[in-house]
């Protein structure tokens, strides 16, 4: 079955970015928000969220730093920069026209006559 | 933009601490398991489903660290460790393939760049692919000349040219000012620079009302006369200088680029100023030098077959002994200049090819060989998990580093090579002084080093290792060794060819350089003079100069002969009549065809005591005839038993211009006959010849000589003192100086130089095809480990084996000599033309450069086999 980040190269990282927007959060938390926001749909393999926030953060977008969890355990969250701020407009900007340029393309199909 | 740099840039400096990352999974793992246990799953299989949800804590890790911006570079400095480590480790391999990369690339750069000042040198002329050089060959002029006679009845008549020009050569003249020199003018046609495609840098061309006799004299100089002379004088054009004594308007000023089609130096250029309507009339006219632009679209050959009636009209013209052996010819311009340097260009170039591919197939045997000598560990690096691109970097990187090497030492060769060709080229080779290793040979170098480690790199990267090789023999690679084995055959053959050819060559040169000349040329010191026509205008006073300069020298110091000729043998220039033209007092003219070319020189009385030259018959010339008023002649022992077989030619009488008219024919009386002496070249057969006594009489002297001092001091010493001796006469006097046997020296450099090229060809080739055949040796070795363990075990001697590996490298090497016979037997024909008294399928040469290379392949393939000798049984066989 093909994972989330298989079916498009980057998405992962606008998820991610998106879902940090909102707050602070741990590795964990980001894999589980992504699952409950998409009804399920989409399920996060730690195999790629790790080396994906490794890379996010290495790209100055996300900041990391140790803190508390809500199980009182000592937790590494992450949190967006100002420089990921700015990545998410353009990556969700990016996103947009892509996906209304597949839904004009897949709107057009229908009105073929089968 | 700069936080994102600077972020970058931290973590390609410093890694996070692996304690972080395992921190975090850990956490993760436990929130998994947390939950797993609140939806009602046991603690253990909650842990257990979460570590196999997770899948691998060590592949997450390392994709993490993957995403660091410093891993790339990591991981190449951490191959090239590897790379170098395992470069090192095995030298004898990493120097084979650098040597060979080196002789390989290096020999070639070096030859491309002399080969293309001489092959693809630009001319500097306008559209140089239709320049042409058109005229008449004959054997006494075997490059096209022209007559005035023919000249312009061809110019009027042509049809596939544009345009036709000509010149009439270039004479030495002065520059009669202030501070009067020496110069050389050249005499051309008033279209010659418009037909070349060349427009004066300043000022005009000639106008064709100053290209005929007794009109207003011109002149147009070339640059580095501007430049020295005049100081790039802009407002040149219309100044009056004096050449040889005569008023003469500078019209303009030469590109400074410009050369002579036939690359004469030259200073000056004056219009020829020929009596056109005049030279029609003549027979034969003035010789000439004709070149043509040929029309667009018109070959060579196509004009030459248009020429054919003006060729006839020419040939009715011709004197009937030569009608035979005149021909004519059409060719492109660069072909006549290196008329004689062709030939060495392109055997230079096969040759430099040849080495080229040997190289190559040695390279690609060596690297291979060496993949497959790590198959093994190969394989564990596979086991341990490293990817097919991880393993094709490696690769490539390894024959980056050897490619890298090979290059730089190959660029170094090139250079060392280059100053070596310059300081043994002849003379004739023009231009070679000027060869660089320049950007194109640069780019040409760099790209086949790329090549090389593209091609080869990704030969072994791609190669597939299966596990298998871990555990059991592998016959994997033996494909790929016949392969290997034919190269080296290949290369055995090659290298046979060459090595046969540069014994040849060096057999043919020693040769030359022993022969018999026919005099002796020790302790000859010779002194070459010209006259200046403005100092010296009349005979009597050239005359006058010479019988000072004789009597001044007669006496000096360490003289023990001296003599003056206008030419000396055995190579160069001297007099050339055909043997018709010579004829016996009182009998009937030769007349079937022109006989042949027969030499002639002025000498005076004691030239053949200079040059230890026997007189067979006869006193040869004495002080009676100097002052006589008949001519006497001594003729050489070839043209007696030509003209008087059988008979005493002393005292008879001989016409040596017969045909002309009986007031320019006089008769000569016979008085001795000398030796014969090589006068054709070193290499080229003897003429007849004869000697014309220098008189005390102005009509025997002209403006040049040679002083022939037979010395009994150094040579240096007496060199200084002859040279003081005419600077007392005429301070301004240009003399080129030099022992005889400097002379003949330089004779011999053409030879020398092509015996040189192809012996250094021939080394690199065995060098290489001993690098070959050693690699392949040992591959083979490499692969037949576990068996000669296994042998060993059973008890083979060490002999046994030693047999065994020399069998099998027999087995390359004699097809190899088979094949490289064959092939020298069929090309050596090809150098006959160059071969000196030794023949194309000499045996005794051809038997010992194949003894020769069988016993260095022996040598070769001993090593390995000696080495796997060595081997102890025990391990080969623990190995599997």
């Amino acid at each position: 079955m093909p994972t989330p980040t298989d079916l498009l190269q980057g998405t992962l990282d606008l998820l991610i970015l998106q879902t940090l927007a909102l707050e602070p959060m741990h590795g964990w938390g980001i894999a589980q928000r992504i699952q409950q926001v998409s009804c399920a749909v989409l399920q996060v393999s730690q195999g790629s969220l790790y080396p994906a926030l490794y890379r996010l953060e290495y790209k100055g977008w996300i900041k990391s730093e140790w803190g508390n969890s809500e199980s009182n355990r000592r937790a590494k969250f992450y949190k967006l920069t100002a420089a990921g701020r700015k990545q998410l407009e353009a990556e969700r900007a990016s996103w947009d026209r892509l996906s209304t340029a597949i839904g004009l393309i897949l709107g057009n199909t229908v009105e073929v006559p089968s | 933009m700069i936080v994102e740099f600077s972020t970058w840039l931290r973590y390609f400096l410093f890694r996070k601490s692996r304690k972080e990352l395992d921190d975090e999974i850990q956490f993760h793992l436990e929130q998994l398991i947390a939950a797993k246990k609140t939806a009602g799953i046991s603690e253990p299989e909650a842990r257990r489903q979460a570590l196999i949800e997770f899948g691998s804590v060590d592949a997450a890790r390392e994709r993490c660290e993957q995403q660091r911006p410093g891993w790339w570079a990591g991981i190449a400095a951490q191959d090239f460790r590897y790379v170098l480590r395992g470069t090192l480790h095995n030298p004898i391999y990493s120097i084979a393939v650098v040597v060979t990369l080196m002789l390989g690339i290096g020999s070639c750069s070096a030859v491309f760049t002399v080969v293309d000042k001489i092959l693809f040198r630009p001319l500097p002329y306008g559209d140089t692919g239709r320049l042409v050089s058109v005229g008449l060959v004959a054997p006494i002029e075997p490059q096209e000349f022209m007559l005035g006679g023919s000249y312009y009845e061809w110019q009027d008549n042509q049809k596939p040219f544009v345009a036709m020009t000509s010149e009439t050569g270039v004479e030495p003249c002065d520059l009669t000012e202030l501070n009067a020199i020496r110069l050389d003018c050249a005499n051309v046609e008033n279209n010659f620079l418009p037909t070349l495609g060349v427009t004066p840098v300043v000022g005009r061309n000639f106008l064709p009302s100053e290209d005929r006799p007794n009109a207003p004299k011109v002149a147009l100089i070339s640059y580095a006369l501007w430049r020295t002379r005049f100081n790039r004088d802009p407002t040149i054009a219309g100044k009056i200088i004096r050449i040889d004594g005569n008023a003469t308007e500078i019209v303009g000023v030469l590109p400074q680029n410009f050369e002579m089609p036939r690359l004469q130096a030259a200073d000056v250029l004056l219009p020829e100023s020929l009596d056109v309507a005049a030279q029609r009339r003549a027979d034969p006219g003035r010789p000439l030098w004709a070149f043509a632009r040929l029309k667009a679209g018109v070959t060579p050959e196509q004009a030459k077959a248009q020429l054919e009636p003006l060729f006839e009209y020419s040939l009715r013209l011709a004197p009937a002994p030569f009608r035979k052996e005149v021909h004519y010819a059409v060719r492109p311009l660069r072909d006549r200049q290196f008329h004689d340097v062709h030939r060495v260009a392109w055997i230079l170039l096969g040759l430099v090819m040849a080495v080229l591919l040997i190289a190559c197939a040695n390279v690609a045997s060596l690297l291979t060989a060496r993949g497959a000598g790590r198959q093994h560990e190969t394989a564990v690096r596979i086991a341990l998990g490293a990817s097919r691109l991880r393993l094709l970097q490696v690769a490539i990187l390894e024959s980056l580093v050897l490619a890298a090497t090979g290059v730089l030492a190959a660029l170094l060769l090139a250079e060392g090579l280059l100053h070596v060709f310059v300081a043994i080229a002849p003379d004739g080779m023009p231009f070679l002084s000027a060869a660089k290793i320049d950007t194109r040979v640069l780019v040409f170098t760099l790209s086949i080093g790329l090549l090389f480690t593209f091609a080869f790199g990704l030969m072994n990267g791609l190669s597939r290792t299966p596990a298998s090789v871990l555990t059991s023999h592998s016959r994997l690679g033996m494909r790929r060794a016949r392969l290997r084995q034919v190269l080296v055959t290949a290369q055995i053959a090659a290298s046979l060819v060459l090595l046969a050819g540069g014994a040849l060559l060096t057999r043919s040169f020693w040769n030359l350089q022993r022969q018999n000349l026919g005099m002796n040329d020790e302790n000859v010191v010779t002194a070459t003079l010209s006259l200046g026509q403005t100092a010296y205008p009349t005979p009597e006073r050239q005359m006058a100069f010479y019988e000072q300069l004789q009597h001044n020298l007669r006496w000096g110091p360490g003289v023990n002969a001296l003599a003056l000729s206008d030419s000396l043998p055995p190579g160069g220039y001297h007099h050339d009549q055909i043997f018709a033209s010579l004829r016996i007092e009182g009998q009937p003219r030769y007349t079937s065809g022109t006989g042949g070319n027969v030499a002639w020189r002025w000498v005076t009385p004691e030239y053949f005591r200079t040059l230890n030259i026997p007189l067979i018959e006869g006193s040869g010339f004495t002080d009676n005839e100097l002052a006589s008023a008949n001519r006497y002649v001594v003729i050489s022992r070839s043209l007696a038993e030509r003209m008087f077989p059988g008979q005493d030619s002393v005292g008879r009488q001989v016409h040596l211009a017969s045909g002309a008219p009986a007031d320019q024919d006089p008769p000569y009386t016979v008085v001795g006959v000398a030796g014969d002496v090589k006068n054709g070249g070193l290499a080229a057969g003897e003429e007849p010849e004869y000697y014309r006594l220098r008189r005390n009489r102005p009509e025997d002297w002209d403006r040049g000589a040679v002083v022939l001092v037979k010395s009994g001091l150094p040579a240096a010493s007496e060199e200084r003192w002859m040279r003081e001796q005419v600077a007392a006469l005429d301070p301004t006097l240009p003399i080129e100086q030099g022992t005889l046997q400097e002379r003949i020296a330089k004779l011999a450099d053409q030879p020398r130089f092509e015996m040189l090229l192809v012996g250094y060809f021939a080394c690199i080739g065995l060098v290489l095809a001993i690098i070959g055949l050693y690699g392949v040796t040992s591959f083979l070795m490499v692969q037949r480990k576990p068996e000669v363990g296994i042998r060993m075990a059973l008890g083979a001697s060490k002999g046994d084996i030693v047999r065994m590996v020399l069998a099998s490298a027999m087995r390359m090497v004699l097809p190899g000599t088979i094949a490289g016979l064959t092939l020298a037997l069929g090309m050596s024909q090809t150098l006959s033309s160059v071969l000196f008294k030794v023949g194309a399928h000499d045996a005794a040469t051809f038997c010992g450069s194949t003894m020769l290379l069988i016993a260095v392949t022996v040598v070769a393939s001993l090593i390995p086999a000696i080495a796997a000798t060595q081997v102890d049984p025990i391990t080969t066989l623990r190995i599997d």
